[in-house]
């Protein structure tokens, strides 16, 4: 293709998408150096409020549990995304309709979801959770406190991720299988190797390219997970267990709080953190390219 | 082919159905037509169409005045629109209507706590002009004068009172009566109370109060240190009270009713402080007064009947009521493009006297010689205003308050000692305070 | 993408993974274990019926709360026998501008649909057929607009729209979601044109074809599955995004989801509403769910997620 054509053929994307991210990104950058109020232009304040994240005890806090989230249901999603792809993959009629409901999660807005969530363990709206584990268990069960102690608190922000980004792993994952050869499985067959190697040795490597995909939009969706946090950790900040997102959102837009040039500082700081943690990929796309 | 072609219909379905929608937008405005009163909102109709957006929160005390505002004013070229909105919501879209030149909003709701702030940044407009102009068409003079004063700063009038909010409380009658109660009127009975109710095992957590951690919970501190006769800063020496005795006191009060309350109170707002009563969780609770027709509401809740309010004890004997005054109103943003003359009129048409008749007993209206008999907690209310501690109409209020909301939170759960706490408010509030 | 996850699958629970396998061996002769497989295909079964019920439970649960009566909707304990009501329904309609909202919504999904397409189809062809420099740097940049903490660039954007006075426009979220998902479109659609043989470009241009005439006369032909693929997640990304329409919408061209989320904090009866709410913008998107996943499987398979 000829250059000419290239830059015809890129032009309105790259000038929408350019346009819309760079633009506003500069602002962010340049916010990041100022103190300033909504409306009204800043002042310039040098470093200020990145001296005033990096020291605020909340960032660590905040980066350590977005990553930790990241790490467990990314963790989760691939393995039982894989084991959901395969048994769906051997369905016949009733393939459309398992396909369907599980996709339904994925569908829903995350707030609307994770709304519809917290209902399900708060006792004010039912507590049917607590009420059914009570039920099963004899009352064993007890009720913990799913929205004030930290680790009950954690366990269903991750459940509402898995709930939500499951379908998507899965989803990948099942058209990567059909693009498994037949001749290969068959020839490791022959061969004597057991399912599980199989599954190993022949079919996981053979789809490595669908789970680096879905390992790259984990990493960067689980990341700025923020919507789910609203209905699903109302003490967010004093649990422990306030996201990157969430912490800019309060320090950027809560009222009482509203520090636009701090919460701008953290996103150019979060920037560097995901430019970090993509550089894998980054670098596979350039060595793909070049090959 | 067959995919594309499939895609393409998706599409044009998709399309006509969003126009259809479209083409049904000129339809005009809607509203909760259960509360809405009919009254006349006689404006001088506008040249050009115009459409009057009102930020007002959702709670059965304020939709009869939001709904009357939309279901009266809308008329000839005028089209009042409000969307449903939680409280929350209304305080996150106040901060950006009224942040530049322009707002999306042309009437907010606003309420005594904020009032002195938004009006020394003159984010309000002032009101005296119109209300003189008004006065007698409207009968305003009737609107009562404290809570006129409670609207004002400065000497000048940036809110129109619709009602007053009272902390009252609310409790279970027939609990109260099987284990021989009394509704509280100290700190100490109503400790007392909570363990007689626990102990009799009707209930784990018999007492339920709004201290959601990231809200409700500065309201609680605000009044429990106003019962023991402390304002956040004294007024006169501008120096916070933060780690004043009071200070230490309130905190320990506070917490001291912990036991009594679900392990999970710091994530209850006032709809869930609601639910629990609704679902016989809780047999006392201390609420706005706006909140409490809810609860009488058989639609509502299987013990509709079961409920009886009182006003709220106080910390110390002797001491003021653990109480909250506050009053709701309507302002005009600084922002707005349209005429405020036409905007007054649709303020005074939903505070008319038919209009606050008719949000009885749902609301506390700011009219007086309005007859109340009908509504369950009047009698309660206005014993609870009637002790309630004056409260500080103070622009620094608001963001003393937003500074402190997470250490008290803090303190509350335990997280931090009181000492570290009132020492960290204290720092909170002094800088709020040089920054004045 | 040169990740390997070998290590992940190692970590993987046995039984059901052996228990999936077990279910692809063909009924060969050598295998004695029927009782076996039998036994395999109760569990994965069992699993996948589990699994279903505990995704859609949460969405149930919302539904049923809206069908109730109010003073029962969120009585605790939970009530399972009630008379079914349609009140919320029709209070919704009647009482909030509920319509409205879902009229924006679905412009916004669409027209944003439609020109994410339109102006990321060249763009992704000539990705997909330039080997040069600008090329890497432009997937690059995409990918790293891809993961961008939304806030760097949603404020700026509130900020932006409401000084050139377009703030709280359908149009104006529309345009910021078309370039908020143009990388996920533009490097979705690459990949499928990857997947289409240059030679057939190269055959077409000696036929006298202009290269708008390859792409819009045999590749876009080509691509129906992989354009429904893109085009099915671009919607559903507009149709059900929160965070970007809250800080850019406010009054005329608020959402669904931008509406339930202020319904939060309400009391009972407009909680009910929201449920209805809920119920209301999820119907549509699952009868596409239902309709799309076989041409989602394919539209993927056929290249998209080879990474």
């Amino acid at each position: 293709m000829k250059r000419r054509e290239f830059w015809l053929l890129v032009t309105p994307s790259v000038i929408v998408m350019f346009g819309f991210m760079l633009v506003p990104l500069y602002r962010t950058l340049r916010w990041s150096f100022q103190k300033v109020d909504y409306g009204s232009p800043g002042a310039e304040v040098g470093l200020t409020n990145y001296i005033g994240a990096l020291t605020d005890p909340r960032l660590g806090r905040a980066v350590l549990f977005t990553v930790g989230l990241t790490v467990v249901v990314t963790a989760f999603c691939l393995v039982f995304g894989y084991i959901l792809a395969t048994l769906i993959n051997q369905l016949g009629r009733m393939r459309p309709i398992v396909l369907g409901i599980l996709l339904i999660s994925y569908v829903l807005p995350h707030v609307v979801g994770a709304v519809a969530f917290s209902w399900l363990f708060d006792s004010n709206f039912g507590g049917i959770v607590n009420f059914l584990a009570n039920q099963l268990t004899g009352g064993a069960f007890g009720e913990p406190l799913w929205f004030t102690d930290p680790w009950p608190n954690r366990v269903i922000v991750a459940a509402n991720v898995v709930w939500f980004m499951l379908p998507f792993a899965m989803l990948m994952i099942l058209a990567g299988l059909q693009g498994v050869s037949a001749e290969t499985l068959e020839a490791a067959e022959i061969d004597g190797a057991s399912s599980l190697q199989r599954h190993l040795h022949v079919i996981i490597p053979s789809i490595r390219g669908v789970l680096g995909f879905v390992l790259l939009i984990f990493t960067m969706d689980v990341i700025r997970i923020f919507d789910s946090l609203i209905p699903l950790s109302p003490q967010a900040v004093g649990l422990g267990n306030e996201s990157i997102m969430l912490y800019i959102y309060n320090v950027a837009f809560r009222e009482g709080a509203v520090n636009l040039g701090l919460g701008s500082a953290i996103s150019v700081l979060t920037i560097v953190l995901i430019l970090i943690l993509l550089y894998p990929s980054i670098r596979g796309i350039v060595k793909e390219a070049r090959a | 082919m067959h995919v594309s072609r499939s895609f393409r219909l998706l599409a044009a379905g998709l399309l006509s159905v969003s126009l259809i929608g479209l083409s049904a937008c000129g339809a005009g405005s809607r509203t909760g037509a259960e509360t809405a009163t009919k009254v006349a909102c006689d404006f001088v109709n506008p040249a050009e169409p115009t459409t009057i957006n009102v930020l007002a929160y959702n709670s059965s005390a304020v939709d009869p005045y939001s709904n009357t505002m939309v279901s009266s004013c809308t008329h000839d070229n005028v089209t009042v629109k409000h969307d449903p909105i939680d409280f929350g919501g209304q305080v996150q879209k106040t901060t950006a209507t009224l942040a530049g030149d322009t707002g999306s909003y042309d009437v907010i709701e606003t309420y005594s706590f904020v009032v002195p702030d938004l009006a020394s940044r003159e984010k309000l407009v002032p009101l005296d002009d119109l209300f003189a102009k008004y006065k007698d068409a409207y009968q305003l003079d009737d609107i009562d004068e404290s809570l006129r004063k409670a609207m004002s700063y400065d000497g000048k009038l940036y809110g129109l009172p619709m009602q007053t909010q009272v902390l009252t409380m609310v409790y279970r009658k027939d609990l109260f009566e099987k284990n021989g109660l009394q509704p509280p009127t100290t700190f100490d009975e109503l400790r007392e109370a909570s363990k007689k109710l626990q102990d009799s095992g009707d209930m784990k957590y018999p007492l339920a109060l709004p201290w959601l951690a990231s809200g409700d919970i500065s309201t609680a501190y605000k009044a429990a240190l106003n019962s023991l006769g402390k304002d956040f800063v004294d007024a006169t020496t501008k120096t916070p009270n933060f780690t004043s005795e009071e200070s230490v006191q309130a905190f320990e009060e506070l917490k001291s009713l912990l036991p009594f309350m679900d392990p999970q109170v710091t994530t209850f707002d006032q709809p869930k402080v609601q639910q629990q009563l609704y679902n016989g969780s809780a047999a006392i609770g201390i609420m706005f007064s706006g909140r409490m027709n809810d609860l009488v509401q058989q639609k509502n809740t299987k013990l509709y009947d079961k409920f009886a309010f009182a006003a709220p004890p106080a910390v110390e004997d002797g001491g003021k009521q653990y109480g909250a005054l506050s009053v709701d109103g309507w302002s005009i943003p600084f922002n707005t493009k349209i005429d405020h003359d036409l905007l007054f009129q649709l303020l005074a048409a939903s505070v008319s006297e038919d209009a606050s008749k008719a949000s009885i007993p749902a609301a506390y209206p700011a009219r007086k010689g309005l007859d109340q008999t009908a509504s369950p907690y009047a009698a309660a209310a206005k014993a609870a205003i009637d002790g309630a501690p004056p409260a500080e109409a103070q622009p620094w209020v608001p963001p003393i308050t937003a500074a402190n909301t997470e250490i008290i939170a803090q303190v509350i759960t335990g997280k931090q000692s009181v000492e570290d706490g009132t020492k960290a408010m204290q720092a909170a509030a002094e800088t709020v305070l040089s920054e004045q | 993408m040169t990740i390997d996850l070998t290590q992940v699958g190692d970590a993987a629970p046995r039984g059901p993974i052996a228990a999936a396998s077990a279910l692809t061996d063909s009924d060969g002769p050598t295998r004695p274990h029927r009782s076996r497989r039998r036994t395999v295909a109760v569990i994965s079964a069992l699993v996948l019926t589990a699994t279903c019920l505990l995704m859609i439970f949460p969405f149930l649960w919302a539904a049923l709360s809206a069908a109730k009566p109010t003073d029962v909707a969120f009585a605790n304990p939970p009530v399972f026998s009630f008379a079914p009501t349609l009140q919320p329904y029709v209070d919704l309609w009647q009482t909030t501008n509920f319509y409205l909202y879902l009229a924006n919504t679905l412009t916004v999904a669409v027209i944003s649909t439609l020109v994410a397409l339109v102006i990321g189809l060249p763009c992704a062809y000539a990705l997909s057929r330039y080997g040069g420099v600008a090329s890497i740097v432009l997937l690059v940049l995409a990918l790293v607009f891809r993961a961008l903490p939304r806030f760097a660039v949603v404020l700026p954007m509130y900020e932006i729209s409401k000084s050139i006075g377009i703030y709280d426009t359908t149009y104006a979220l529309a345009a910021a979601l078309i370039a908020i998902n143009q990388p996920f479109t533009i490097w979705l659609l690459r990949n499928f044109f990857a997947e289409i043989p240059r030679e057939l470009d190269e055959a077409a241009m000696v036929d006298g074809c202009t290269r708008f005439g390859v792409l819009r006369k045999i590749m876009i032909p080509l691509m129906g599955p992989g354009i429904l693929t893109a085009g099915i997640f671009v919607f559903l990304f507009a149709f059900q995004e929160y965070l970007t329409a809250a800080v850019l919408t406010d009054v005329s061209a608020k959402t669904v989801p931008v509406f339930i989320a202020t319904q939060i904090g309400q009391n009972l009866p407009l909680l009910q509403q929201a449920s209805a709410a809920t119920v209301l913008l999820t119907l549509p998107v699952i009868g596409i769910a239902f309709v799309a996943q076989k041409y989602l499987v394919a539209g993927l398979n056929s290249g998209a997620v080879k990474g």
